[in-house]
Order: structure tokens, then C-alpha cells, then sequence
């Protein structure tokens, strides 16, 4: 096993997911958040669409049976995660421009109260 | 057979443009119909319905068994009473009904889908609704609050998501019932360690247990949500969380069973719970945090391993959203009155708003566990579920805390009038409250037959027992009125307690460390 082997979809997308979680712990800016939330969602579809991949494997199309079908429900369902992660972060963006043009604050503070109306 | 309700969620984007009067219509007769699958569900056993004629497990399938079917008629009649509270309200635009039952469509798509990608898709869906529902008055709190919830709960699915692919990876099914199935054909129990952790962080952060609850007294307390949507998130949506618990536990009982770890989990919430409620003088943040604390008390129920603690969890989920509902519902109409929500400065409830009054102290006397009223009965279950000695004192420290924060509570009620009259309030929202609250009264009452009705299940409260309950009830109040006037009417340490919080950053590290506990206790126990 050549050192490259290693690298494989899955490995890529459980560090990738991973190196998200970790900027959702220590960065503070709103942006930075909203950053790390899409690598950690490329992690999991670079996941999903990588099990159970064997090499030479055709699309599921037509009636050609000289190699293994690839499994396409995986690949169906990362469609429907990457529309719905792609809406998430853009609902995500529009609340923090929203709150940055009114309040002007970009970071999470530390206080509720500090940041608290007084209503 | 189920049908109406899946295309439910696309029927009201339509029918939200019409007159309010059809909302009316069509929720009374939505709730008729899912009465009607109830009790076909009660007669014939669970049904299950498969998109596009696929074999059972391969298809996208829907499915109905007691507990789900109970939860969408609970969800079902809820939203009439809440409806009928909103009529009147400011906030009760088209672009609001529209959110609000959009909402309720996904929350009965999360009880009956069987597919756990679906259930993905909804639980990310409902969170998107839920929170610009929160930041519906666009005030600076409650955007930012708004903002912490969709992004937390937005990672958490992205857990289930990752725990999701890693099942699929080992079985190539997406299926509950399906996976439930092979999961005894498993070779070594390690493999779905990794996929149970996952999907516990999302679960756990969604019933908001322990470690993880930091979002929801920003979410369901948050100042200027409307009452109906606080009233929603605390009874019924949090017990979407409550009600996956049970599903996925069920699916991954053949290999995994981790009641023991959840017993203690749900006794901490809701010890953690309470204390929190004692330490803040906001009304809504009082109830916010309680729902915390009952929350944990289901947990410690449905992990008890008996089965009447069971189904008294379950009979609890019911109990707590009548009385929670009422609580937010009647809290709105006090802070609205007052213009204020600090606890303090709340008086004469009675002299005021006496019907107001009324439904909350029914309220009240339900999740302080009264005898009589509901919260009695399904904490006596609960209860029943154990004979183990320090069990039962673990339940009566909780019972306790929740008497004690509710005297807190309660001291709005009595005292002297600031002005003069009473106040006029609303019909609609004043009818829709005494409603829930009388409710709360009548299903205590008929809580055995109410349960054998909804989930054959047969309780006898043995009466003796119940006396001697109700004796220690009235010891609770008598205990938890001496330690108001002792301890928390002069604040100090536990108003700090009360104000500690995570920052976003800690609820993430929080839901990582939480990940890294599941696991190692997991792959220690197997």
C-alpha cells in the first residue's frame, strides 16, 4: 500500500469535517463561523459520495453490464444536502448583514447582557 | 392512507393566502383527520405508507405507530388553540401563518417519517422556520439569539447528517425500521459506535439535555418573540427532539443500550434545569429554563427501562406541552399588560386579570404535580416505574425544584393591584389560554382512561398512594415556600448561577465534548 492510498475520499472528508468543527470552537467572528459550518458540510458530502466507491465501477446509465454499477443514492441524496446547505448559508449571511448594519457587531460576545436591549 | 399529510406541507403554502377563516376551517378539520388515522392506528395496528410502490425499507416510506400518531394529534389540536389565541395579535400577518404552519407540516413530517434522511431534511427545514419565527420583531436580542440557534442547531444536524452516512456506509440502508432489522446481523457492535455518537449530539442537542441546552432559553426565552411561537418551540417542537430519541434508541436497541447513561443525563438536566429557573427574575426566562428541567424529567421516564415509567414519559410529553403552552401563552398576556417581565415587579394577578390568573394557576398546579391535575398522574408513573429507593429520592429532589421556582412564579398572583380595575383583554387570546388551562385539569382527572384510550397502556393509581403523594405535594409546597422566603427572594449566589451561560463557541466545544463522552463510554461499555 503506497502512502497515497491513504488519502481517500472518506479520510479527506472526516478531517475536513473535523478542521470545521474545530474553527466552530475557537473562532469568534460571525464569519469565521459561517466558514468553518461549509467546510464541515464539503467534509460530509465528500464523505457521502465516496462510500462504497470501488475503483472501475460505471454510472448506473443504460444497459452496460461489463463493470459494477456505482451505488447512486448517496450521490442523490448529496444533492439534496447541497441545495439545502447552500440555503443555510445564504439564510445564515443574510441574519449576520443584517445585524452588522444595524448593531455593527461582527463577533459573538462573550454576555448576553452586554449585548442585551433593555426591553 | 397518509398521504394528505406529507402534500399537508405543500396544501397550506396555498392556502395561507386565503382568509384566516380557512386556516380556522382547515386546522379543525386537519385535526379531525388525524383523529380519524388514530384511531384507525389504535384499531389496526401501525400503518405504513411507501412512496412510489418500492418494497417496505427500500422506499422513501412514512410510518404511523402509537407514539408517532399520538404526537401528530397532539401537534394537530395544540395549533388550534394556538391559532385561536392569535387572531387578534399584531404580529398574525400572512408572512407569519405562512411560517407558523409551515412549521407545523414539518413537525408531522419529522413524527411520521421512517427515512432518516428525511427526518434530516425536515429537522433542517424546521430550523430555518424556527428561526426567523424567533426573529420575527427583528429587535437586536432576538436576532441575535435567532442567530445563535440556526447556527448551533444547523452544526447539530450536520452531525446527523455525517452519522447518517456512516450508517449507510455499513448497511446501505436508510430505512428505520429496516436498519433496525440488520442491526442484529452485525458482525461487532464497534461499527455503529461512531454513527450512534453522532446522531446523539443531534439528538441531545435538540431535546436540549445537559451540556447542550445553552441555546434553548435564548431561543424559547427570548424577549420579544411572539408568545405563540414561544409557546410552540417549549411544547410541542422541543418534543420533536424527545420523540427521535425514542426512534433512534428503538433502532439501534438490538446492539446499544445506553439507558443507564441517559437516566443520569436526564437527571442533571433537569436538576441544572431548575436551578438555572431559580436564578432569573424574567418570566419567560423562568419558564424557558423549566422546560429544560421537565425535559430531563421525560428523559430520566423513558430511560428507566420499565414500562410504565415509559409511557408515563410519554403521557408527560402531552402534560407538559398543555401546561407549558398555557404558561407562554398566559406570560405573554401578563408582560403585554405590565410592559414588564421581571418577576418582582408583577403583582395582583388575581385583582387584575382574573381569568388570566385562573388559567395559570392551573398551569401551575399541573407541572407542580397537584393532585388532581395531570402533571400528578404521569409523574406518579414515572415514579412507579422504580422501586429503588434512591431513585425515588432523585424524582422528589426534582419535584421539588420545580415547586420551589413555581412559588416564585406564583408570588405574581397574589399581592396588591398597582392600578386600579381590571384590565380588558383580548377574547380570542384569553379564551385559547383558560382553554388549555381548564385542559390541563380535566386530563389529571381522566388520566387513566386518557392513557388506556391513547396508548392502551392500563394504569391504576392506587389510591392510597396517590393520598400519601398528595400529602407530600402539599410538604413541597409548604418546603418550597420556606426556602423563597429563605433563600431566593435574597438572590446572591444563585442569581449568578442563573446568569452563567456558553458563549456560541462554548456550545460548540460543548457538542464536541459531548461527541467524545458518548463515544468513549460507548466503546467502554461494548
Amino acid at each position: 500500500m503506497k502512502p497515497l492510498d491513504f488519502i481517500t475520499g472518506e479520510i479527506v472528508g472526516i478531517l475536513l469535517f473535523f478542521i470545521g468543527l474545530y474553527g466552530l470552537m475557537t473562532k469568534k467572528t460571525i464569519v469565521k463561523t459561517i466558514m468553518s459550518m461549509s467546510i464541515m458540510e464539503s467534509g460530509i458530502f465528500l464523505f457521502y459520495i465516496t462510500i462504497n466507491y470501488t475503483v472501475g465501477s460505471v454510472p448506473p446509465i443504460g444497459q452496460a453490464q461489463e463493470a459494477a454499477f456505482v451505488d447512486p443514492v448517496p450521490s442523490a441524496l448529496m444533492i439534496t444536502a447541497i441545495v439545502i446547505g447552500i440555503g443555510v448559508t445564504a439564510i445564515g449571511l443574510t441574519m449576520f448583514m443584517h445585524y452588522k448594519q444595524k448593531h455593527g457587531i461582527t463577533h459573538w460576545s462573550r454576555n448576553r447582557n452586554q449585548t442585551g436591549s433593555e426591553h | 392512507m397518509l398521504a394528505p399529510i406529507l402534500t399537508g406541507v405543500t396544501a397550506y403554502l396555498l392556502r395561507n393566502r386565503a382568509a384566516k377563516l380557512l386556516l380556522y376551517v382547515f386546522q379543525v378539520l386537519y385535526a379531525g383527520f388525524a383523529f380519524y388515522v388514530f384511531m384507525q392506528v389504535k384499531q389496526s395496528g401501525p400503518i405504513v405508507w411507501n412512496a412510489g410502490g418500492y418494497t417496505d425499507g427500500l422506499a422513501l416510506s412514512l410510518y404511523a405507530d402509537s407514539i408517532s400518531i399520538f404526537m401528530v394529534l397532539m401537534t394537530a389540536v395544540f395549533y388550534i388553540a394556538f391559532l385561536v389565541y392569535a387572531t387578534r395579535e399584531d404580529y398574525f400577518r400572512p408572512r407569519f401563518y405562512f411560517l407558523f404552519m409551515t412549521l407545523q407540516g414539518l413537525m408531522m413530517g419529522l413524527f411520521l417519517s421512517s427515512d432518516l434522511f428525511n427526518i434530516f431534511v425536515f429537522l433542517e427545514v424546521s430550523t430555518v422556520v424556527v428561526a426567523i419565527l424567533i426573529m420575527f420583531n427583528k429587535e437586536k436580542q432576538a436576532i441575535y439569539d435567532g442567530m445563535i440557534y440556526f447556527f448551533v442547531n444547523v452544526i447539530g444536524t450536520a452531525f446527523l447528517l455525517f452519522g447518517i452516512g456512516m450508517l449507510y456506509r455499513t448497511f446501505g440502508l436508510l430505512d428505520i425500521r429496516a436498519i433496525k432489522e440488520s442491526m442484529s446481523l452485525l458482525d461487532s457492535p464497534q461499527a455503529v459506535v461512531l454513527p450512534y455518537g453522532m446522531m446523539m449530539v443531534t439528538v441531545s442537542l435538540k431535546t436540549a439535555v445537559t451540556p447542550l441546552f445553552s441555546w434553548l432559553p435564548k431561543a424559547h426565552g427570548t424577549p420579544s418573540a411572539p408568545p405563540v411561537v414561544s409557546a410552540v418551540l417549549s411544547g410541542l417542537y422541543i418534543k420533536s427532539g424527545v420523540y427521535m430519541f425514542i426512534r433512534f434508541n428503538d433502532m439501534f436497541s438490538p446492539v446499544i443500550d445506553m439507558h443507564v447513561f441517559f437516566f443520569w443525563i436526564g437527571f442533571f438536566t433537569s436538576l441544572i434545569g431548575f436551578i438555572m429557573a431559580l436564578g432569573q427574575k424574567d418570566i419567560k426566562l423562568i419558564l424557558a429554563y423549566h422546560t429544560v428541567s421537565q425535559i430531563g424529567l421525560i428523559m430520566m421516564g423513558i430511560n428507566m427501562a420499565s414500562e410504565i415509567a415509559f409511557w408515563g414519559a410519554v403521557y408527560h410529553i402531552f402534560n407538559h406541552a398543555i401546561f407549558k403552552s398555557t404558561l407562554f401563552l398566559t406570560a405573554g398576556m401578563i408582560y403585554e399588560e405590565y410592559g414588564t417581565r421581571n418577576v418582582y415587579q408583577i403583582r395582583g394577578l388575581f385583582k387584575r386579570m382574573p381569568w388570566v390568573a385562573v388559567a395559570t394557576t392551573f398551569a401551575i398546579l399541573g407541572i407542580t404535580g397537584a393532585p388532581f391535575f395531570n402533571g400528578s398522574i404521569s409523574k406518579y408513573m414515572i415514579a412507579h416505574g422504580t422501586y429503588d429507593y434512591g431513585v425515588t429520592i432523585l424524582l422528589n429532589i426534582i419535584n421539588l425544584g420545580t415547586t420551589m421556582s413555581f412559588v416564585k412564579y406564583a408570588t405574581m398572583l397574589f399581592g396588591n393591584n398597582p392600578k386600579e380595575g381590571r384590565a380588558k383583554s383580548d377574547f380570542f387570546a384569553l379564551s385559547a389560554s383558560v382553554v388549555m388551562g381548564i385542559a390541563s385539569f380535566f386530563t389529571g382527572i381522566f388520566g387513566e382512561a386518557l392513557t388506556q384510550f391513547f396508548f392502551n397502556y392500563e394504569v391504576h393509581v392506587n389510591v392510597d398512594e396517590y393520598i400519601q403523594k398528595g400529602m407530600v405535594y402539599v410538604l413541597m409546597i409548604v418546603a418550597g415556600v420556606a426556602f423563597y422566603h429563605g433563600i431566593i427572594k435574597h438572590g446572591g449566589l444563585i442569581t449568578r448561577i442563573g446568569h452563567a451561560e456558553l458563549t456560541f463557541n462554548g456550545i460548540i466545544t460543548a457538542m464536541a465534548g459531548y461527541f467524545i463522552v458518548v463515544v468513549v463510554y460507548l466503546s467502554l461499555m461494548l
